[in-house]
């Protein structure tokens, strides 16, 4: 068998058979890939639509600032009980995490680490109604229906995001930075700071980001530790607490129109804030590579 | 009598590790050692010193005098250890798990490797410049020079903002980085971010640079402008040089020391003296074949 071989003029030569079955190839496969992405694509599309097109009409400025107390009610203590819960679950879950994720890949023996790593990857695939049931049976005995169980049971689900993302980032840090920092007399816990978490900064921030995100929209753990309550409880973590998945749990199975209205309306605002979020992070990690 | 003063102290400095208060007046001491540049110091001596990963013996039984305010280039073929070696000078193998040293390093007289000694310390007196440029990706040009300062210091800003000029001076980098000290380190060309790797060692005032091939990823005119600007700082520091390339070796060292692989591939000493010595009139055929390019 002779090896194909090109030689300048083949090049403006009309295309052979071979060239044109080789086109029709590339053609097909491009096809095939839209097609694909496409199926990914479409749904996701019709789902935002469709929360969009059922929530707006009740998306009102009574539905954010009043409460479902309010003659005309709302779901402001939702908003605020979320932004609550999930801020404080992220105050435990991102040093925990953080520093979890950097001790298993700068300090732990490679036994310790690769045990480290199972851990996280069976935490970070419990279902997350383990993670509520573990707080209801744990934490509700002792401290009732609140919005501590409801942290503990998110912060059990956004410690393996943060841990995970954390090692995957540092690793990504050359070694090279690390040991121009040790060579400079640098001690070893102010290079792993100062130097290899904040060559990682950006990353670290999206690991917080998604931690956060997947906190924003979690519901059944919220339902086994937070309840939800139509009162508005502004840092009272030890009484039951409302949250957005809550409300749109709720209130998507009444029969009163109008809660199921608001339930659309709530996953709006949820989707909103979430995407937001994530927008800031990108922005971020693009503008911010040197501090 | 003020340098003598320094010299003792700048000792104590390597000695007396645990103290704070001891190193608080050494490092102000330093100071005064460092303005006024004694001319013996920073003297490294080298006896019997092997250095193994695990059970394999890199290096083997090398005892070596390395001159200060000298030039001292290590040559020799790949994998025979050169780097091992230097690593062991400032204890930069102990972040190897495994690696472990026998023998003894001095430094003026003061065993590195005593008891006493924290290893961290031993890295702010002898200084390394890798082969691939390293600056600190997310740090700035002044950010980078600042580092050890900041990190491993405790300098007052003006202070540090004088430092900084004062080793991209050294380095030859000033004229070329002072309109964009902000700028991100890794924005430079190779050849600078070199420089700016020099500058950053030659900020936390050490008396001794290591360097292991620091032109090996250059063009040959910012390998040039490296050369000149080692030349330039043997007066100030003892440089230690690992180079493959004899020109560059027999251009900008004063004494170079040979080393080859044994049978079991540990390195050891074959011979060292004067660089033209080395490259004229070696003792050992084994130096003359490999400076002749006849082998490795
Ligand atoms: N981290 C390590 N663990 C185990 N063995 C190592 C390690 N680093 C180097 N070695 C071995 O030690 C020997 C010396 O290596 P070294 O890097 O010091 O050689 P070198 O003279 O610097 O070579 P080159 O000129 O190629 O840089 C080699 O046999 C190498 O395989
Ligand atoms: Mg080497």
């Amino acid at each position: 068998m002779s090896v194909l071989r090109f030689t300048a003029a083949d090049l403006v030569k009309a295309p052979s058979g071979r060239d044109a079955r080789r086109r029709r190839a590339d053609r097909f496969m491009r096809g095939i890939m839209f097609v694909t992405a496409a199926i990914a694509v479409v749904p996701l599309i019709g789902l935002i639509t469709y929360i969009i097109t059922n929530g707006l009409p009740f998306l009102t400025s009574q539905l954010i600032v009043n409460s479902p107390l309010d003659i005309e009610p709302g779901i402001s203590n939702a908003i605020i009980g979320s932004l609550q819960l999930t801020i404080a679950s992220i105050i435990v879950a991102a040093p925990v995490g953080i520093a979890g994720g950097v001790y298993l890949n700068e300090f732990a023996s490679p036994r310790v680490s690769s045990a480290g790593e199972l851990l996280i990857d069976v935490m970070l695939g419990t279902p997350s109604i383990i993670a509520g049931l573990f707080a209801f049976l744990v934490v509700v005995p002792a401290l009732g229906f609140s919005g501590y169980a409801a942290i503990v049971a998110l912060s059990v689900l956004m410690i393996p995001i943060v841990m995970r993302t954390t090692q995957e980032v540092i690793r990504l840090v050359p070694a090279g930075v690390r040991e121009a920092s040790l060579a400079l007399g640098i001690p070893v816990w102010k290079t792993t700071i100062f130097v290899t978490c904040r060559t990682a900064a950006s990353g670290l921030l999206t690991g917080v980001v998604l931690a956060v995100s997947r906190g924003l929209g979690e519901t059944a753990p919220l339902l086994l530790t937070a309840k939800g309550t139509n009162d508005t409880e502004i840092l009272n973590f030890g009484s039951t607490m409302n949250a957005m998945p809550i409300v749109i749990y709720r209130y998507s199975s009444s029969p009163d129109s109008l809660l199921i209205g608001q339930a659309w309306a709530t996953a709006l605002v949820l989707l909103v804030i979430a995407l937001t979020l994530n927008v800031l992070v990108r922005f971020r990690t693009v503008n911010n590579r040197v501090a | 009598m003020e340098e003598e003063k320094g010299k003792g102290m700048k000792r104590s400095e390597v000695n007396t590790a645990g103290s704070t208060q001891a190193s608080k007046t050494a490092s102000s001491a330093a100071t005064n050692a460092h303005a006024s540049h004694n001319s013996t110091e920073g003297s490294l001596n080298l006896k019997n010193l092997e250095v193994f990963y695990d059970k394999f013996r890199a290096v083997n039984n090398v005892s070596l005098n390395i001159e200060p305010k000298k030039v001292t280039a290590l040559i020799g073929p790949s994998g025979c250890g050169k780097s091992t070696l230097l690593r062991a000078i400032n204890r930069m193998h102990e972040t190897i798990p495994n690696a472990t040293v026998k023998g003894t390093i001095t430094l003026d007289g003061i065993d590195i490797y005593g008891s006493l000694v924290d290893p961290v310390r031993v890295r702010r007196v002898i200084g390394m410049v890798f082969q691939k440029p390293n600056p600190f990706p997310t740090m700035s040009i002044f950010g980078n020079v600042a580092s050890g300062l900041r990190l491993a210091g405790a300098s007052s800003k003006d202070e540090i903002a004088g430092i900084v000029e004062e080793s991209l001076k050294k380095a030859a980098l000033w004229n070329e980085v002072k309109d964009k000290l902000n700028e991100p380190g890794t924005s430079l060309s190779g050849g600078q971010q070199q420089r700016l790797c020099i500058a950053r060692a030659i900020a936390v005032r050490p008396e001794v640079i290591l360097m292991d091939e620091p032109c090996s990823a250059l063009d040959p005119i910012a390998t040039l402008k490296i050369e000149e600007l080692i030349r330039e700082l043997r007066t100030e520091y003892t440089i230690v040089i690992v180079t493959h390339n004899m020109q560059q070796a027999s251009r900008v060292s004063d004494s170079t020391a040979f080393f080859s692989m044994g049978e079991d591939r540990g390195g050891y000493l074959v011979e060292s003296g004067l660089t033209p010595q080395i490259f004229t009139a070696p003792t050992q055929q084994l130096t003359e074949d490999y400076v002749a390019g006849r082998f490795g």
